[in-house]
């Protein structure tokens, strides 16, 4: 992953590259129109998104009575249950697992969690062959990226990147003519190995407390072939993911699938309870679960508690005005945009990633999509007060902000400030557009600012008023 | 790891929590479920239209009796132009019938192209298919093959998803529990919607019997 400290390098390049805005805009674009069609036919959105939100207060409140009550359940059903503070913690005990079940081979379907540990940094040092089974994944395994969007991974590589891909990689490509004939090479190319992997690692969308079980939703079909031929099936779980019971469940997919991707649920939504019953024809003879905390519960006493009600549905993403131009791999994290922009300064730490709540213009559009209603641009501003209270801010930026003080402070000094500012602006003017003026660099590196008209705010306003 | 069980618990807990509260707070938000006006007619006449709806990626039919099942798949099989091979489910309920002109065997195969299953019910909210898995139903019938048919009885046709999960909310928790809401699909590529991704390319319901007759 990319240096953390070089945002401004990377918006720049990503700002720069044209092909990445056309990938983001295909996929975010479709998204949210089928997203908006989805909440105009449920007129009833809103109070179904506050029960929601409810629902996930009401779990994070009582967060120690639902996990306890969730490891109850989940053992009788002859689950194993650990419990990780950290996601190194949570790394070694899935490595752990694999040891001792001799595992050669695991295939792993899309968990972001799995992301934010490094679970695949951490099978690859342990030496086991890991093989991403959601397509998106599959693609950003070859290319050797991380993933650029928490629904679709891959949404950063054009069909002609990922033909190329294919044809270097997969044994038997085909002509790679069309989208249909790349999906076709990729499940030729994956089948045999669902079904030789030693372990199957998966998240989940859902801890279900009164059985213990997990769900997970997918459209591929791929969590279900992760989970069920290997011998061993691990999944980890953030412990945030908890709902009461399975009627809760479904209140809160149709939430989440109508905010992902428009549809009313994922093809294949499956609750997964245990190993292997007596007389099953398949499924795992070991079923583990890690229970991950890394922050959640710094989170829960740290004012970011609301965070915790996050589904994961990348709707903030699609809808936030700084993703669609600079796409997932300029956050340099593993969650990006609006949501990732709230769990980096608390997962990295805040002085490394400084400058992500400072990357949102706080036009509220992700607080208004999201389907359990967190009020993303708050917390946003929370962490750009602390990351001031801290001194985290360059010089510049204090001194900026200090001068700008100054002049608030005294109305009339900031009136006939702007009142030279709007005379000098129109020299630099062609034909009504300033491209070049001096301090305004940044902003005319990339676009052409309008020469002003009209007079100050203050001065029209006036002149409304005594009209 | 238990110390880290300690932990993160402690690290949680406030007061000791008081169960009975809780659970009737977990009940006052079930209650207040909000669903879409969707379920306005019969259960088994909705399921059908949503099968058909362009949303779902599946074909369907109804026939009268489990005993005409065979010959609607034998139908599909002609239609699709399919040999007459298909892994049929290890249900008594579809052993039991004839399938005379259809060589099946019961086991999946990694590249099986036709499997033939029976679901235990289906929701007519969102046209999916409920599997439990067990001896009669293992999980990768549904999930290996490229076309995966299937029949349900329209009187196991829940309304609402939440009707189906307070359905079973007193039976014990199978391994598995699928809901299968048309073939597998992917938009993983510039966001194209291709069938077959890993699971089925094809999925075809068919309805048995009406809901009426059952009551």
């Amino acid at each position: 992953m990319s240096d953390p400290g070089d945002f401004a390098a990377r918006v720049d390049a990503a700002l720069g590259d044209a092909t990445l805005k056309r990938a983001i805009e295909r996929t975010t674009g479709t998204a949210r129109t089928k997203r908006a069609a989805a909440i105009a036919a449920w007129p009833e959105f809103p109070q179904a998104r506050e029960l929601g939100r409810d629902m996930k207060d009401h779990v994070i409140e009582n967060l120690a009575h639902y996990l306890v009550e969730f490891e109850k359940n989940a053992l009788r059903a002859g689950t194993k249950v650990h419990w990780a503070r950290t996601g190194a913690e949570a790394c070694e005990i899935v490595v752990d697992i694999c040891r001792k079940a001799k595992a050669k081979s695991v295939t792993r379907a899309k968990s972001m969690l799995g992301e934010e540990i490094g679970l695949p940094h951490a099978l690859e040092a342990a030496g086991i062959e890991r093989i991403e089974t959601d397509l998106a994944e599959h693609i950003i395994q070859l290319a050797g990226d991380p993933p650029s969007h928490i629904v679709w991974p891959a949404l950063h590589k054009t069909r002609e990147q990922v033909a190329e891909l294919f044809r270097a990689h997969h044994r038997d490509p085909g002509a790679m003519a069309s989208v249909e004939a790349m999906v076709a090479s990729a499940r030729r190319q994956l089948r045999e190995k669902f079904m030789a992997a030693d372990v199957g690692i998966s998240g989940a969308n859902f801890l279900i407390a009164d059985t213990g079980a997990v769900c997970t939703v997918t459209n591929e079909g791929n969590a279900e072939l992760t989970t069920t031929p290997p011998r061993v099936h691990i999944v980890t779980a953030g412990i945030e993911k908890l709902v009461p019971s399975m009627t809760h469940a479904m209140a809160m997919l149709r939430l989440l699938v109508r905010s992902a991707t428009g549809a009313e649920l994922t093809q294949y939504t499956t609750f997964h309870a245990g190993p292997k019953r007596d007389g099953d024809l398949d499924g795992p003879e070991e079923f583990h679960i890690v229970l991950v905390d890394a922050g959640r519960t710094r989170m829960l006493n740290e004012g970011l508690a609301e965070m915790l009600r996050c589904i994961r549905c990348g709707a903030c993403l699609n809808h936030c005005v700084v993703y669609r131009q600079i796409g997932g791999h300029a956050y340099g994290a593993t969650y990006p945009g609006p949501m990732g922009s709230v769990l980096t300064p608390m997962l990295n730490g805040l002085e490394e990633s400084v400058d992500l709540p400072r990357a949102c213009t706080l036009n509220g559009q992700c607080q208004e999509v999201c389907p359990v209603a967190i009020p993303l641009p708050t917390l946003l501003r929370g962490w750009r007060e602390k990351a001031w209270q801290r001194g985290f801010e360059p010089a510049r930026v204090r001194w900026a902000l200090r001068l700008w003080r100054f002049f608030a402070l005294r109305p009339w000094l900031y009136e006939t400030a702007g009142n030279i500012t709007l005379r000098v602006m129109p020299l630099f003017a062609r034909h009504g557009w300033i491209s070049r003026m001096p301090l305004a660099g940044g902003w005319t590196a990339h676009r052409d600012m309008p020469s002003p008209s009209g007079g100050t705010f203050l001065a029209q306003y006036r002149r409304s008023v005594r009209k | 790891m238990s110390s880290a069980r300690n932990e993160i618990l402690e690290a949680i807990r406030g007061g000791t929590p008081d169960a009975d509260a809780i659970a009737a707070q977990a009940r006052r938000l079930r209650a207040g479920a909000c669903r879409p006006e969707r379920v306005n007619g019969p259960a088994d006449v909705v399921f059908l239209e949503r099968l058909r709806a362009p949303g779902i990626a599946a074909t369907a039919e109804r026939v009268l009796t489990m005993q005409d099942f065979p010959d609607a798949v034998r139908r599909y099989l002609t239609t699709q132009q399919l040999a007459p091979t298909v892994a049929l489910q290890p249900h008594a309920a579809l052993q039991a019938l004839n399938w005379a002109g259809i060589e099946t065997h019961a086991h999946i195969g990694t590249d099986e192209l036709v499997a033939v299953g029976l679901a235990l019910g289906g929701i007519a909210e969102t046209g999916s298919l409920v599997f439990h898995s067990g001896p009669a139903s293992p999980t990768l019938f549904a999930f290996l093959p490229l076309h995966h048919i299937v029949a349900v009885r329209a009187s196991t046709i829940w309304p609402w998803l939440e009707d189906y999960a307070d359905a079973v909310s007193d039976s014990p928790q199978p391994r598995n529990v699928n809901l299968i809401t048309g073939a597998s699909g992917t938009t993983d590529i510039e966001g194209t919607l291709v069938r077959g991704a890993h699971g089925p390319g094809w999925l075809h319901v068919v309805l048995v019997g009406d809901a009426r007759d059952a009551s």
